[in-house]
């Protein structure tokens, strides 16, 4: 793939963004309460969360919309907090293009460069580099209307990428694409930040797209902040009962647990006592509590598998969805189970209503102190 | 640390404001002058007095005039209304017969000069005798305030979904029975608001009423016209303090009605 | 015609109305339209082409006598004055209207709609009484000590453009704050994250898109004012006629119909014209919805 800016790569490259005890209210809405975040230099950073958990205040505080309560945000050494947005020199895509109506596409790209006061000639020659970087070359002349939506919103990234800011912020950018351009665009923009090295802060409320796209991901609820690591380390052990519960699909089994030494004890709903390695607290236990028991529904086993515990279930309903089948059943306290089975299992035993029995191998269980509703 | 408001914030605040004084200070003025003793105006007001009042709530003259733009606007009122709500209702919902000629037709009275559809109608309701009358009155102002009835109703309109009158009529219920009972309570806040419209736009109406008026059967601005003209009493400003009171009751009317809508 | 065609004249399809019902409800508009407006709009015209004969003498007095072209132009050139002081008053004021939020947005648009909504005749009157001998212009001019004696005002061309631009300030006011309201947030946060100034984004972004407005404005404030009756009527003088106040002299005082009719005549056509060449401009429904 060709870069467009040989020269410029070093400048061009990503700066580290700080986020130190961001607090914003509202009249007596807190949108965000606490926030911090290192982004690293040329990091791309998911912010995900449910609606209205203060992931666009919290962009919007980074582009310089608004200016925190308390809190500072700085990006690279310069304390960026309270300068107005057009001094920041960031790059923005939003989630509806925003691409000026009454200009072409081209005089939208050169728009920044025009801010900047580079001289026309120029202005121009970049514009239509940074058109060819989004693939959209030869564009130029045409009017935003004239271009179908992922067109516009390359556009947008054209416009965002052309004055090298060093860090890039997009609010939600996909959502108003449909699902093919979604995806077509995901790739894009990876593609952009592997070659301009970028730091990327990207909104979005979709987390198989926060998975797949980022290096690490940050959840928010209630303005504030639930976890922050990998895709990898978020799915497989969420710090928590909400990012567990957030995050892909979960089974929750509520249980007594008593931690003694380096074993475990949970009392199950059924009667019957399983003895976990420590490790599968995810928060050290304290004496007797109540407890969560929680495990994906892909590592459940059908059958006695001899690596882990076995128990009982009423099957409910199984739905054949080509790579693998998806079973509902209940416990015998009537807890919901969700199994998700490779495509090519026996399926034929599971008539409704009968009973099956499952294995959960050891590793695969989380334990949280707490009750799930 | 934080930014304060800027030089350019602030310009823009005073000019702002100073254009709204020009706006509003002449009507205001206008409120005191009406409690003056004096018989001529003067400002500030000496003294405080209602006579101005008496003498209008009193004498035959405005009062004959007030009762005949009553009359008018009430009238002016209900016809526009109807004939308004029911050609966008055909418009809206309609095949679009007409539809261009049913726009360029509407913004006719908005767009040809007042004193233009006054001069016509002044020598058209002669030849009839409708001059002086209060059907006369009624039809000029009626047309005068067609185009804002049909806009106000038709934004209205334009968001009630049209599948709603078609679930009904599935349902079994005829296409009036539909209306009456789905779109109409949901456009009646419109369409009383573009009622009061209406009202207060015949009420208040100088030009045609300045033509169509006789000796005797004169609009109440065809009679603050002349007194303004011959001799400006502060009856004027107690009459305008009155007409100010009005508007501020139909423009909270009107937005109470556009409240109910949206909730 | 074909089958189709002809049955959905006469039957509705649940969505739309049957093309009888659509007849049927729009006939009182039409009707009233036709013989309270086309018909005596249509019988003036005649009346000038027509009276005594089929002449266009009476159009060839209004553009050949010099009274009478003076009283044109002067009614063009205050039309057009009326524009330009409202564009640069109103301009500001939408803009700001559309930018304020809360008790103060109520504030200004209490200022803007209630003149609206105000008879002519009581802002008129207003000022008369301002603009009178001892009125409280005068009476500021002099504290003020701009003038020792009071000054003319009132029946002076000056009176009848300030108060005409008071009375049309609104009608300019209302389609810029639509076109300005209707430009998203997201714009302006664009342009000022892009690097523009607040006074780069105004003159990129946030003026360009709203020349819409500007130019609806214009034209709604130009033709009213090309007609404009009773503001001349009472604070204009008798020597400087505009147009409207031509006319009814000639209807009550001269009683010269053929005249009076091929004035209103050149009036009509004039702003139907324009009305007709800038129709794509004129966005009444824009300035409704501001307004309800
Ligand atoms: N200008 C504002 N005035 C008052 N409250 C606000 C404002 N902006 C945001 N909030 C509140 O702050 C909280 C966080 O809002 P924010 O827009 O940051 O959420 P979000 O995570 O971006 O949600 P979404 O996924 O729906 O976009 C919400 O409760 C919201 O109602
Ligand atoms: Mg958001």
């Amino acid at each position: 793939m060709n870069v467009n800016y040989p020269s410029d790569k070093v400048q061009a490259a990503g700066a580290a963004v700080r986020i130190r005890r961001l607090e914003k209210r509202f009249q007596s809405v807190i949108a965000v309460d606490g926030v911090d975040i290192d982004v690293s230099a040329g990091e791309f950073l998911a912010l995900l969360g449910p609606s209205g958990s203060g992931k666009t205040t919290i962009l919007m505080s980074v582009a310089g919309f608004e200016f925190p309560t308390s809190g500072s945000i700085s990006v690279g050494t310069e304390d960026l907090t309270y300068v107005p947005a057009n001094k920041r020199n960031l790059g923005m895509v939003f989630q509806n293009y925003t691409l000026f109506p009454h200009m072409s596409v081209l005089d939208n790209v050169a728009f920044p460069l025009k801010m900047r006061g580079v001289p026309k000639a120029e202005r121009y020659a970049r514009a239509e580099e940074a058109l060819a970087t989004v693939r959209l070359a030869g564009y130029g002349s045409r009017h935003p209307n004239q271009l179908s939506g992922g067109q516009q919103q390359r556009v947008a990234l054209a416009r965002a990428i052309v004055y090298r800011p060093r860090v890039l912020l997009m609010d939600e950018p996909l959502s108003a694409l449909d699902k093919n351009l979604r995806e077509e665009m995901q790739l894009e923009i990876k593609r952009l930040h592997a070659e301009l090295g970028i730091t990327v802060i990207f909104v979005t409320h979709d987390q198989s797209e926060a998975l797949t796209m980022a290096d690490r991901v940050a959840v928010l609820k209630d303005g504030r902040i639930q976890q922050i690591g990998p895709s990898r380390e978020l799915y497989e052990r969420p710090a928590n009962l909400f990012t567990a519960g957030f995050i892909g699909e979960m089974n929750f089994i509520n249980v007594t647990a008593e931690g003694s030494g380096g074993n475990i004890s949970v009392l199950l709903p059924s009667g019957e006592r399983w003895q976990l390695p420590a490790s599968a607290a995810v928060e050290p236990l304290t004496g007797c509590q109540k407890a969560v028991l929680a495990v994906r529904p892909e590592r459940l086993q059908l059958g006695d598998a001899h690596n882990g515990f076995t128990f009982r279930v009423k099957v409910d309903d199984v739905v054949y969805a080509g790579s693998a089948s998806l079973l509902i059943g209940t416990l015998p306290d009537s807890t919901e189970i969700r199994a998700r089975l490779p495509g090519a299992s026996d399926l034929s035993a599971l008539a409704l209503g009968s009973t099956a029995v499952f294995t959960i191998p050891k590793e695969a269980i989380l334990l949280y102190p707490g009750a799930a509703q | 640390m934080k930014p304060a408001l800027d030089r350019g914030s602030l310009a823009l605040g005073a000019y702002v404001y100073t254009v709204l004084a020009f706006v509003i200070i002449p009507l205001v003025i206008i409120i005191p002058m009406s409690f003056g003793q004096n018989d001529h105006l003067e400002f500030p007001p000496s003294g405080f007095t209602l006579k101005w009042y008496a003498e209008y709530f009193t004498s035959r003259g405005w009062r004959n005039a007030t009762w005949l733009s009553i009359q008018v606007a009430f009238l002016t009122a209900i016809c526009a209304t109807l004939i308004g709500t029911a050609a966008t209702y055909a418009m809206v919902r309609g095949r679009g017969q007409l539809a261009s000629l049913f726009q360029i037709l509407l913004i006719g009275p908005i767009i040809v000069p007042h004193i233009a559809l006054a001069v016509g109608l002044y020598l058209f309701f002669q030849t009839i005798g409708l001059s002086g009358t209060v059907p006369g009155f009624v039809l000029a102002h009626t047309v005068l305030a067609l185009p804002f009835v049909v806009f106000t109703t038709a934004a209205a309109l334009g968001k009630v979904d049209a599948n709603f009158e078609a679930a009904a009529m599935s349902c079994g219920a005829t296409r009036w029975t539909a209306f009456r009972l789905i779109t109409l309570p949901l456009i009646l806040p419109s369409v009383v608001s573009s009622a009061f419209f209406a009202f207060i736009i015949s009420f208040d109406e100088p030009v045609v009423s300045f033509f169509l008026s006789g000796v005797r059967q004169k609009t109440l601005p065809r009679r603050m016209f002349e007194d303004i003209e011959q001799n400006l009493t502060p009856v004027i400003p107690a009459i305008a303090t009155l007409l100010i009171v009005l508007s501020v009751a139909i423009l909270l009317g009107a937005y109470a009605m556009r409240s109910r809508a949206r909730s | 015609m074909t089958t189709a065609t002809r049955s959905r004249f006469w039957h509705s399809d649940g969505r739309r109305l049957s093309g009888l019902a659509t007849l049927l409800l729009l006939l009182p508009f039409f009707a009233i339209i036709a013989f309270v407006f086309i018909y005596p709009l249509a019988q003036l015209l005649f009346i000038s082409f027509f009276e005594p004969k089929p002449t266009l003498d009476n159009y060839a007095r209004v553009v050949a006598n010099p009274v009478y072209t003076r009283v044109l132009l002067r009614t063009l050139w205050t039309a057009m004055l009326v524009t330009g002081l409202s564009v640069i008053l109103g301009f500001p004021v939408a803009y700001y209207m559309s930018r304020v939020r809360g008790a103060l947005a109520a504030l200004v648009g209490v200022c803007v709609i209630l003149p609206l909504w105000s008879s002519v005749l009581v802002r008129t009157a207003a000022w008369s009484f301002l603009f009178q001998r001892e009125g409280l212009i005068n009476s500021a001019l002099m504290a003020v000590g701009v003038t020792s004696e009071p000054i003319k005002l009132l029946y002076t061309q000056g009176a009848v453009v300030i108060a005409m631009t008071h009375v049309l300030l609104p009608f300019m006011i209302l389609p810029i704050y639509g076109t300005l309201r209707s430009i998203p947030n997201d714009y302006m946060r664009a342009a000022a994250v892009l690097g523009a100034t607040r006074l780069r984004t105004f003159t990129e972004v946030i003026l360009p898109l709203s020349m819409s407005g500007v130019a609806s404005g214009s034209l709604l404030v130009f033709l009213t004012a090309l007609g404009f009756f009773i503001t001349p009527a009472l604070l204009g003088s008798p020597q400087e006629l505009m147009v409207a106040t031509l006319v009814s002299q000639q209807i009550r005082e001269v009683l010269d119909w053929p005249f009076a009719s091929a004035l209103v005549g050149v009036l009509t056509l004039f702003v139907t014209l324009l009305a007709l060449i800038f129709s794509k401009t004129l966005r009444f429904d824009r300035l409704m919805g501001a307004q309800t």
